[in-house]
């Protein structure tokens, strides 16, 4: 088994999944409880709104919470660097040779997306990280430096990493 | 799933926007949509004020004048339904779009797709519901509440105005629900709740008061037309039904909608007033606290509105002790803004102009409120123009002016350039003196009691009510000025820097002027959010 480090990076979700079902209820909770009392006087059809109207915001809190399926692995092994751009409906694969890999981070691209990250090799590249703060993206081009090397350099894996 | 190996770079067009009419129809982009919104606002409120005009050039003198009766009922009736659901909503929704993804450090709403479906329901809507001035019986006339029995016995246009009012809920909903999923789900890193715009703020708990009353009117109505055509008899006292429970569950909507419609307003001005007084705004926290205050009393006061129709005293008690209570949070609210302003570093630009003239209107409408919630003063003032004169002063000189005040504080950030300050200033002053004009007289022609909806009226109300309606003219060919106004910024405006003045805090003054296409495609760093936060 070849040495490896494995970095897998997600977009950020201000709301957790247990977030998300404790708003989805209490939502639940105050529409159906206003429309329970109005089924009790015989009003029912307010009833059938407020089912509506919340399968409709439990499918708009489902289709919003699955951004955090996208993600982004970067697999580095003695001889390979994969990447996987994983999203909702489609996964990008890119692989370079570990030896002949850089990692770029290009400043100034414009006033919104001050810095790129990028990995590249022979005329091929792969931006990562796209979703990530400047900062959180230059932390992560710390982290990759080491790792993949410089043009022509294979630096050693550290053992033991997940 | 489809899969494939990655071969080349990819360089995004970050600038990339669709153009021609593909570029609106099957917009998806966040500020686009916004564009729509605040467009089809503006067009409506130049339709209902026309409306307006209408009833105005009617009541300048006793006797009738120009139109019918039943014509005039219409008038008061489509004038109240465009206004609410074709103007000052739609208006707010725009603005939503426009900048709650902007101040979230969002790169757009999270249902992108479902937004671009609840703006282009509304022309249909709303094409329904003016069809009806063209259908025998002629458009709705028994008022905007719907009262059965009386809203039952309109001609042709009953079911058009129902199922507008289904497609204007449908849409609201599925805007509300998308703001909510925004403001929930994308803010950016480090931006807690706590941390947010007060306008995004107060969208939140009007989401949230969206989709808690949407499905109340949306079964009110549904029944209203199943008595009407299927025989039952939900609210048709012949059949066992009770038409008073109609105006309770209209109420429950229709109360929490009065604030659905100012909560941004407020949220506008906790904006605008900080900017213009070079101040934080002073206590934020409270700020919140007391929306979301406001936001669980309007549910609990309907009934203030049908004081007349009967209910047991302790009833009538707690109505009226519930409605009184909501003036702390508002109260809170006033003399937060107040003393924001104490000891700033004032200046009156025309946004400041507008939320300074918010305040001091806003409140003497909150005021006259107050008089209403007292059981029985309500039983003098009910159904007079006092009534008329309290809610125009909530809606006019407060929900419209803070949307006017916002597009003037917003504008130079929307499309890059710098509108004519001393004609907006103009435009406020004119606004200012003839909505008084308008509708100050009112409250005297209620208290005299003159009562509303009707086209004709004795002769002891005719000097208010000539008052009355040449405010009305002043008012409505002044607000001309504004589409002026922003056609001349958007031709020969003066480019506008990306904080546009000085004072204005928040992320949507990091990105440049005009906003670009796509904001905040990366998220907003740790430092820009931290100067952004600075309320």
């Amino acid at each position: 088994m070849p040495a490896a480090a494995r970095i897998a990076i997600t977009p950020h979700c201000s709301l957790t999944p247990s977030g998300a079902w404790t708003f989805f209820l209490g939502t639940c909770g105050v529409s159906f409880g206003i429309a329970a009392l109005l089924t009790l006087r015989g009003y029912w059809p307010i009833l059938a709104f407020a089912v509506l109207e919340m399968l409709l915001l439990g499918w708009a809190l489902y289709s919003s919470m699955q951004r955090r399926h996208r993600s982004e692995t970067i697999v580095v092994t003695d001889d390979r660097v994969e990447i996987e751009l994983r999203a909702r409906n489609a996964t990008v694969r890119a692989e370079f040779p570990r030896h002949w890999a850089q990692v770029k981070l290009r400043d100034d691209v414009s006033p919104l997306r001050p810095t790129r990250l990028t990995i590249e090799s022979g005329g091929r590249s792969c931006e990562i990280g796209s979703f990530l703060t400047a900062q959180e993206r230059q932390q992560l081009a710390v982290r990759l430096a080491p790792l993949i090397g410089g043009m022509a350099e294979s630096p050693p894996l550290p053992s033991g990493q997940p | 799933m489809a899969t494939h190996t990655h071969t080349a770079a990819a360089h995004d067009d970050h600038d990339h926007k669709p153009h021609g009419w593909r570029r609106w129809v099957f917009s998806t982009n966040h500020k686009d949509i916004g564009t729509m919104y605040l467009v089809f606002a503006c067009t409506m409120f130049f339709v209902g004020g026309t409306m307006a005009l209408i009833v105005r050039a009617e009541l300048f003198q006793p006797g009738l004048q120009f139109v019918d009766p039943q014509f005039f009922n219409s008038m008061t009736s489509m004038h109240a339904l465009v206004m609410i659901f074709g103007a000052i909503m739609p208006a707010w929704v725009g603005l939503a779009n426009w900048l709650i993804p902007m101040q979230i450090g969002a790169p757009d709403m999270a249902l992108p797709r479902l937004n671009n479906l609840s703006f282009w329901i509304l022309p249909f809507a709303f094409m329904l519901l003016l069809g009806t001035l063209f259908v025998p019986g002629g458009a709705p006339a028994g008022g905007w509440t719907m009262y059965p029995p009386l809203a039952l016995q309109a001609g042709d246009s009953f079911p058009m105005m129902i199922f507008a009012v289904h497609l204007m809920g449908i849409s609201s909903v599925l805007g509300a629900i998308n703001v909510v999923v925004t403001v929930m789900n994308m803010r950016a890193p480090g931006l807690n709740l706590l941390r947010m715009p007060l306008f995004v703020w107060t969208w939140l708990i009007t989401a949230y008061l969206l989709v808690a009353v949407m499905p109340v009117l949306a079964g009110a109505v549904t029944m209203l037309l199943t008595d009407h055509y299927f025989g039952t008899s939900f609210f048709a006292a012949s059949g066992g039904g009770d038409p008073v429970m109609f105006q309770h569950i209209f109420w429950f909507f229709g109360h929490p909608e009065v604030y659905i419609m100012i909560l941004p307003a407020f949220g506008v001005v906790s904006e605008i007033i900080p900017a213009f007084s070079r101040k934080p705004l002073f206590g934020y926290e409270s700020m919140v606290y007391a929306t979301a205050a406001i936001g669980f009393l309007s549910f609990i006061v309907w009934a203030h509105h049908m004081f007349t129709v009967g209910m047991p005293l302790a009833g009538q008690l707690f109505f009226m002790l519930a409605t009184m209570l909501i003036s702390v949070p508002t109260g809170v609210k006033i003399f937060n803004w107040c003393a924001t302003m104490t000891k700033g570093s004032l200046s009156f630009e025309p946004p400041m102009l507008f939320a300074i003239a918010f305040l001091f209107l806003f409140t003497i409408g909150g005021f006259s409120g107050l008089m209403l919630a007292i059981v029985p003063a309500d039983f003098q003032y009910q159904d007079s123009y006092f009534v008329v004169a309290h809610f125009h002063y909530v809606l006019v000189p407060g929900s419209l002016f803070a949307i006017i005040g916002a597009v003037y504080y917003w504008l130079p950030k929307w499309v890059g350039r710098m509108y004519d300050q001393k004609l907006a200033t103009v435009h406020f002053w004119l606004s200012a003196i003839f909505v008084n004009v308008l509708f100050f007289p009112q409250h005297f022609l209620g208290l005299a009691g003159m009562p509303r909806r009707i086209p004709d009226y004795a002769t002891q109300f005719a000097d208010w009510n000539m008052v009355s309606s040449i405010g009305a003219f002043g008012f409505g060919f002044s607000q001309l000025l504004l589409p002026f106004i922003i056609i001349k910024c958007l031709r020969s405006g003066a480019p506008a820097p990306a904080r546009a003045w000085d004072g204005a805090h928040g992320l949507e003054w990091e990105l440049p002027s005009p906003a670009p296409f796509h904001s905040w495609e990366v998220p907003p760093s740790a430092a820009v959010i931290e100067r952004g936060a600075e309320h």
